[in-house]
C-alpha cells in the first residue's frame, strides 16, 4: 500500500526518526512504471530498524514530492526510465549533486532538482544529498497491474543494490559525524 | 547527469529523430525526455527553410479499455484516478458521476455538496500550482527574463519567499481537506454511485471554515499579484493579445442552469467564434457533438464538433475545432456564480475587448478568475447547513447499462463513458480527456508560434520559450509520462539539414547546481 503523504508545515521540520529516505516513484497500474514502487516494497523486506532508513512509495509527482522529502538528511529516489539505450532492467545511477535546475518545460512537471532547490529557498530542511536510481523499463504505457518478465527478474538484485547505497549514505553520515 | 549519460541521451534522441524523419528538414522539441517518438513537438521546414507544419505528439496510453473489461463498474473511480498522477480527483469525480448515470441514481443534496466541495478544492489547488509554479516562469518571471531565471526559483525570487511559503502552505491545507474526505489525494476513495463514502462531522467544520476564508483571501491576493506583475506591464499585455497567440475557434465548457461556469455539473455549452451559442447538451449526448479525427503522424485523436465535420486545423468561420480549459469556460458562460469572481470576470472581458476572448495566453488570467470562483464556492459550501448532513447516499437499484459522466477538469472538459452488462461488469469504457479536446487547437498554437519564429532556416534562440508558452497556457496533461528521470526535463531542439544530419542542438540551459 502507498504510504500516506507526511504533511509538514513550511519552515518546520517534521518528526523524522530516520535520516535516510528511499522513495519509490511510479504508477502501479501502468505495467513497468510500477518498478520504483516494487523496488521500494522489496527493499522493505530486507530492511531492519537499525538501518536508519525510511522507505516510502508514492504515485505523486512534482511539488507533491516536497511533502515526502522534507526533514530527511539524505534522499534516494527510485523511478522508471526509458532511454532505449540499455536493456530492460538496467540500472542507471545519477548523483543528485549533478542535477541542475531547468526552466519548467512540462506543464505539470517539477524535477527533483527544482523541488529540492525550492524547498531550500523556502527554508525547509530538504535532503542535503540526493541519489537517483533509474531503472530501464520496457513498457510504462500499457494499463496493467503486472510488470514485464525482465523487470520482475531484476527486482531483488536492484533492491539490494539500492539498499546498499542507502546504507552507505547512512554509514557515511555516522562517520562524518565522528561516530 | 554525467557527460556520458548526456551523450547517450542525446544520441538516443538523435537516432529516434533520424529514423522517423522524412526528407524534409525537421526541428524537434522534446519535452518528455524518457520517451522517443512521444510527447514531442516536431517542426517540419520546407525547402525555403520556413515552417511547413508543426506537430504536437502526446504519449499514447494503451490498454485502458482491455484492463477495464469485465471489472465491476464501481471500480472505475479508483482505476481511472490511478491512471493519471496529475488529475486524480477529476477522473475520480467524472467516473463517479458516470456511475450515478449508469445506475440512474441521484445523490442526496449533502453528498452532492461534499463532492462539489472536494472538487472545487482540487481545482483551487491545481490552479494555484499552475499560476505560481508552472505558468509562473512565463508571466511572473517574464517571457523575456534570462533563461537561468525562468524556473521555480526565479518565481520565488520575484514574488518573495513569504509568498512562496504561503503558496506551499495553502496547497498543503487544501490537500488536507481533500484527504479528509477521500483518504488520499492521489487515489481518492470518496465517490460511490448515488453518494459519497464519508460525511463532514460538525466538530470538524470550524477549521475547514477557517481554511475557506484563507483560501478566498489567497485567491484575491493572487489576482492582485497577477494585476501588479502582468497587467501593469504593457509588454505582457501586448504579448497576451498578440496575433501569434490568437485563434478564432469554438469553445466548450460546463454551465449551470443560468449559464454560469460550473466545474462539477451542468450542461455542456458550445459557443462559436463570435460568442453565439452553438449547442447545449447533457453529457449523455456527447457523442452527437464530439468526434475524433486521426492523423497519420500522431497518436492523438483530435476532437472536433461532429455536426460540422472535420475541416482541418483551421480557425475562423470554416473551423470545427474547439477549445476547452479556463478561457473556454469563461467564453461559454454568461458569467460567474459568485460575486467576486463575477467582478473579476467582467474586468477580464472589459480589458481584453469583450467576449469571446481568443487569446490563448489569456488562459493564465482566466485561471486566476476561476480560483476566485472556486474559493467563493468553497466558502459557500462550508457555510451551508446541509454540508454536515449524514444523508449521504441513495442505494442504487436500477439495472445498469450505459453511464456517462462529465466534469470540468482544471485543464478542460473531461468525459467518462462506461457500458456494462446486467451485472454491472464493464463491457465498454471510453475517456475523452481535456488535452484531447484541446489537441487540435494546441497543435495550431504550436504551429503559429513556430511559423512566427523560424524564417528562412534561422531558428531563433527564443523558439523554445515561445513555443513552450504556446502549449503551456492550455495546461495540457501528459499524465502518465511525467515521471521523467533523472529528475528533470531538458528541453531540446534538434535542427537537421536536408540530408537529415544534425546541424545543432539547442538545449534549455542548465543554470543552477543543486548540490
Amino acid at each position: 500500500m502507498e504510504a500516506s503523504s507526511p504533511h509538514v508545515l513550511p519552515g518546520k521540520a517534521p518528526p523524522r526518526t530516520k535520516p535516510v529516505l528511499v522513495l519509490g516513484l511510479g504508477n502501479d497500474i501502468l505495467s513497468d512504471d510500477a518498478v520504483g514502487l516494487n523496488v521500494a516494497r522489496e527493499i522493505r523486506r530486507h530492511l531492519s530498524d537499525s538501518d536508519g532508513i525510511e522507505v516510502q512509495e508514492t504515485s505523486e509527482m512534482g511539488l507533491a514530492l516536497l511533502d515526502h522529502i522534507v526533514g530527511f538528511a539524505d534522499l534516494i529516489l527510485v523511478d522508471a526510465v526509458q532511454t532505449r539505450q540499455a536493456p530492460p532492467g538496467f540500472l542507471h545511477e545519477f548523483d543528485g549533486g549533478q542535477l541542475k535546475i531547468l526552466s519548467i518545460v512540462s506543464p505539470h512537471f517539477l524535477g527533483v532538482g527544482e523541488i529540492v532547490a525550492l524547498g531550500r529557498q523556502l527554508g525547509l530542511p530538504v535532503p542535503g544529498r540526493v541519489k537517483i536510481f533509474a531503472i530501464e523499463v520496457k513498457d510504462p504505457f500499457t494499463v496493467g497491474d503486472s510488470m514485464t518478465p525482465a523487470l520482475r527478474r531484476v527486482l531483488r538484485p536492484i533492491a539490494l543494490r539500492v539498499l546498499a547505497a542507502a546504507r552507505q549514505l547512512h554509514g557515511n553520515r555516522r562517520v562524518s559525524r565522528g561516530g | 547527469m554525467n557527460p556520458d549519460t548526456t551523450k547517450v541521451w542525446n544520441e538516443a534522441g538523435a537516432r529516434a529523430n533520424a529514423a522517423a524523419q522524412t526528407a524534409r528538414r525537421r526541428v524537434t522539441i522534446d519535452p518528455i525526455t524518457r520517451l522517443e517518438g512521444h510527447g514531442k513537438i516536431d517542426i517540419f521546414l520546407d525547402d525555403a527553410g520556413d515552417v511547413e507544419r508543426a506537430y504536437l505528439q502526446i504519449p499514447e496510453l494503451r490498454g485502458f479499455e482491455v484492463f477495464s473489461l469485465g471489472r465491476p463498474a464501481e471500480e472505475m473511480p479508483q482505476i481511472t484516478s490511478r491512471i493519471c498522477g496529475v488529475c486524480p480527483t477529476a477522473h475520480h469525480m467524472a467516473a463517479t458521476k458516470a456511475l450515478d448515470d449508469l445506475y440512474q441514481v441521484e445523490p442526496p443534496p449533502a453528498a452532492r455538496k461534499i463532492r462539489e466541495l472536494v472538487y472545487n478544492t482540487f481545482v483551487m489547488e491545481d490552479h494555484a500550482l499552475h499560476v505560481y509554479i508552472l505558468g509562473g516562469p512565463d508571466f511572473i518571471v517574464g517571457p523575456q527574463a534570462p533563461p537561468e531565471q525562468r524556473n521555480v526559483v526565479g518565481v520565488i525570487q520575484k514574488v518573495g519567499i513569504e509568498v512562496g511559503k504561503k503558496v506551499i502552505s495553502m496547497r498543503r491545507r487544501l490537500r488536507e481537506l481533500i484527504a479528509y474526505f477521500g483518504g488520499k489525494v492521489i487515489h481518492p476513495v470518496l465517490g460511490l454511485p448515488g453518494g459519497v463514502s464519508k460525511g463532514l462531522k460538525p466538530e470538524d467544520l470550524p477549521p475547514f471554515q477557517a481554511l475557506a476564508k484563507d483560501t478566498l483571501d489567497f485567491a484575491l491576493f493572487t489576482l492582485q499579484v497577477f494585476k501588479d506583475i502582468v497587467l501593469k506591464n504593457p509588454d505582457y499585455v501586448k504579448l497576451i493579445t498578440s496575433d501569434a497567440y490568437t485563434h478564432r475557434t469554438y469553445y466548450m465548457g460546463l454551465v449551470d442552469a443560468q449559464n454560469r461556469v460550473n466545474f462539477y455539473d451542468g450542461l455542456v455549452r458550445v459557443v462559436d467564434a463570435s460568442g453565439k451559442e452553438y449547442a447545449k447538451f447533457p453529457a449523455r449526448q456527447y457523442r452527437d457533438f464530439v468526434a475524433e479525427h486521426v492523423e497519420p503522424w500522431s497518436y492523438v485523436k483530435f476532437c472536433f464538433l461532429k455536426p460540422l465535420g472535420w475541416h482541418g486545423f483551421e480557425e475562423g468561420p470554416q473551423s470545427s475545432v474547439y477549445a476547452v480549459a479556463p478561457l473556454a469556460r469563461l467564453n461559454v458562460a454568461d458569467g460567474m456564480a459568485t460575486p467576486q469572481a463575477q467582478k473579476a470576470c467582467e474586468e477580464f472581458f472589459n480589458t481584453l475587448g469583450g467576449k469571446p476572448v481568443h487569446h490563448t495566453l489569456a488562459n493564465h488570467w482566466a485561471r486566476v478568475v476561476e480560483m476566485i470562483y472556486a474559493a467563493e464556492r468553497i466558502v459557500e459550501l462550508l457555510n451551508d447547513p446541509e454540508i454536515t448532513s449524514t444523508d449521504l447516499r441513495v442505494i442504487p437499484s436500477a439495472k445498469p447499462s450505459v453511464g456517462v459522466g462529465v466534469v470540468e477538469a482544471p485543464r478542460g472538459t473531461l468525459y467518462h463513458h462506461f457500458e456494462t452488462d446486467g451485472q454491472g461488469l464493464i463491457t465498454k469504457a471510453n475517456l475523452i480527456v481535456a488535452t484531447q479536446n484541446n489537441a487540435a487547437r494546441i497543435a495550431m498554437s504550436v504551429e503559429k508560434a513556430a511559423k512566427g519564429l523560424i524564417k528562412k532556416g534561422n531558428v531563433s534562440e527564443g523558439l523554445l520559450n515561445m513555443v513552450e508558452m504556446a502549449f503551456r497556457a492550455y495546461d495540457p496533461c501528459f499524465g502518465c509520462a511525467t515521471h521523467s528521470l533523472p529528475g528533470h526535463l531538458p528541453l531540446c531542439v534538434s535542427i537537421y539539414d536536408p540530408r537529415r544530419n544534425l546541424l545543432r542542438q539547442l538545449v534549455q540551459p542548465a543554470s543552477l547546481k543543486l548540490g
